[in-house]
């Protein structure tokens, strides 16, 4: 809050993030406020500090019973209505609707082809590839399959590494289940050989998807953590 | 109490993975303590029952964002309650605008000396409270539980509106000096 008080300096910033904490900022300070708290690490440290202390008085909250339609409603909300467990792994509607390569992610994967030796014509007929991409995901991929080796070529376009936790990389064919290429580096290049398995059914139509799994990937052979990015294989 | 901390944590975990069934542990376990929250603040059953799934869509999304060791979860969680309750509240009122702030304040986790500090400061505001003027720790309190505004806390006290925020800001610079001396 502006000037009709005398806190001002630090004080001016402390108190502030108190009443940030409390809710009691009007609509525009608040904003910014907020908006001042990405760049502001000290401020942010204040913020928190603040959120910590208020916690200890949330024993004051009662807890009463939810009423008893809720869960049921918040399941419908976030799963649909059909309660039926089935998995979206196993849904290939759900993988075949991820089917647009994006023209951006085309275009950057035929430049990172040309920078690559001239091909054989044959080979670049067979070639694919998927741009692997997710909405509200940071992390983006450019796959390139040779069949003359036999593996994808994995370029990361964008993505950050996190603490204690790898990405993994999933072949899904036609309606089997997702089967793993492995843990992928997200800074550099990384060149997968395919499994036999996996090469088996490899081919235009084929999904890649990436999930952020427990480090060392999952453990159980099957995707557990959220899909980051997902593309279709497409010849080029 | 530390067993079901952990056990929160975990669930949360798992729901970051995407495990429905924990998620519905999750609910099971913490949806009495934050229907607490919603009811409180918003005084309107069918209000805060909307309020209460819209918390829960918002933990399964951002389940992710729940640091372990920053803030106990069940805090975690009551910040994502109340928050959310705050901005139904700012709706509500003619000046209203639906900045969402439910998750920023959660997300910026204590530095490692913070951390370690932690414990002890956290018995510490009940004491500090009780330092000030029973009236303006009452307004504070007020804020925090009740979510009330600068202009519901001015006719609460029977104050001039600047008053009361002088009063406020005042007692946070003390109760800040109290906390961290």
């Amino acid at each position: 809050m502006s000037a009709d008080d005398d806190i001002s300096g630090p004080d001016a910033d402390r108190a502030a993030a108190g009443e940030f904490v409390l809710g009691l900022l009007p609509a525009d300070q608040r904003a910014a406020f907020a908006s001042r708290l990405a760049s502001e690490p000290k401020l942010r440290a204040e913020v928190a500090s603040w959120q910590r202390h208020f916690s200890s008085l949330d024993a004051a909250f009662t807890p009463a019973p939810a009423p008893a339609g809720n869960w049921g409603r918040i399941e419908t909300r976030l799963f649909g209505a059909a309660r039926g467990r089935v998995s979206l792994w196993n849904s290939v509607p759900f993988w075949r609707s991820f089917s647009g390569v994006s023209a951006a992610a085309a275009i950057m994967a035929i430049a990172i082809n040309l920078a690559s030796p001239p091909p054989d014509p044959n080979m670049f007929a067979a070639q694919l590839v998927a741009a692997l991409h997710a909405e509200g995901s940071t992390v983006s991929f450019v796959a390139l399959y040779n069949p003359q080796t036999g593996q994808v070529r994995l370029t990361a376009l964008s993505g950050d590494a996190v603490p204690d936790k790898d990405y993994e990389l999933w072949a899904i064919e036609g309606d089997k289940a997702p089967m793993s290429m492995g843990v992928i580096p997200v800074t550099a290049r990384s060149d997968m050989r395919l499994t036999p398995q996996v090469l088996a059914g490899f081919g235009p139509g084929t999904v890649l998807a990436i999930t952020l799994e427990q480090k060392g990937g999952s453990p159980t052979g099957a995707p557990q953590g959220p899909i980051v990015a997902k593309g279709l294989a497409t010849p080029v | 109490m530390a067993e079901t901390v952990a056990e929160i944590a975990d669930l949360l975990a798992r729901c970051a993975l995407r495990d429905r069934k924990a998620f519905r542990t999750l609910y099971e376990r913490t949806s009495a303590k934050l229907y607490g929250v919603t009811l409180r603040i918003l005084h309107d059953r069918a209000e805060a029952d909307e309020a209460l799934q819209e918390v829960y869509v918002k933990i399964w999304q951002r389940a992710d964002r729940y640091v372990p060791g920053s803030y106990s979860p069940i805090s975690w969680l009551v910040a994502v309650a109340r928050n959310h309750a705050l901005d139904v509240l700012r709706a509500r009122r003619p000046a209203g605008e639906d900045i969402d702030g439910a998750l920023e304040i959660a997300d910026s986790g204590p530095t490692p000396e913070e951390a370690a500090a932690g414990k002890g400061e956290r018995a510490r505001i009940d004491d500090c409270l009780g330092r000030l003027e029973p009236d303006r720790a009452e307004a504070v309190r007020g804020a925090y539980l009740d979510g009330f505004s600068y202009e519901e806390l001015a006719a609460r006290h029977g104050v001039p509106l600047n008053t009361m925020r002088t009063w406020l800001r005042r007692s946070l610079l003390r109760l800040r000096e109290c906390l961290s001396p």
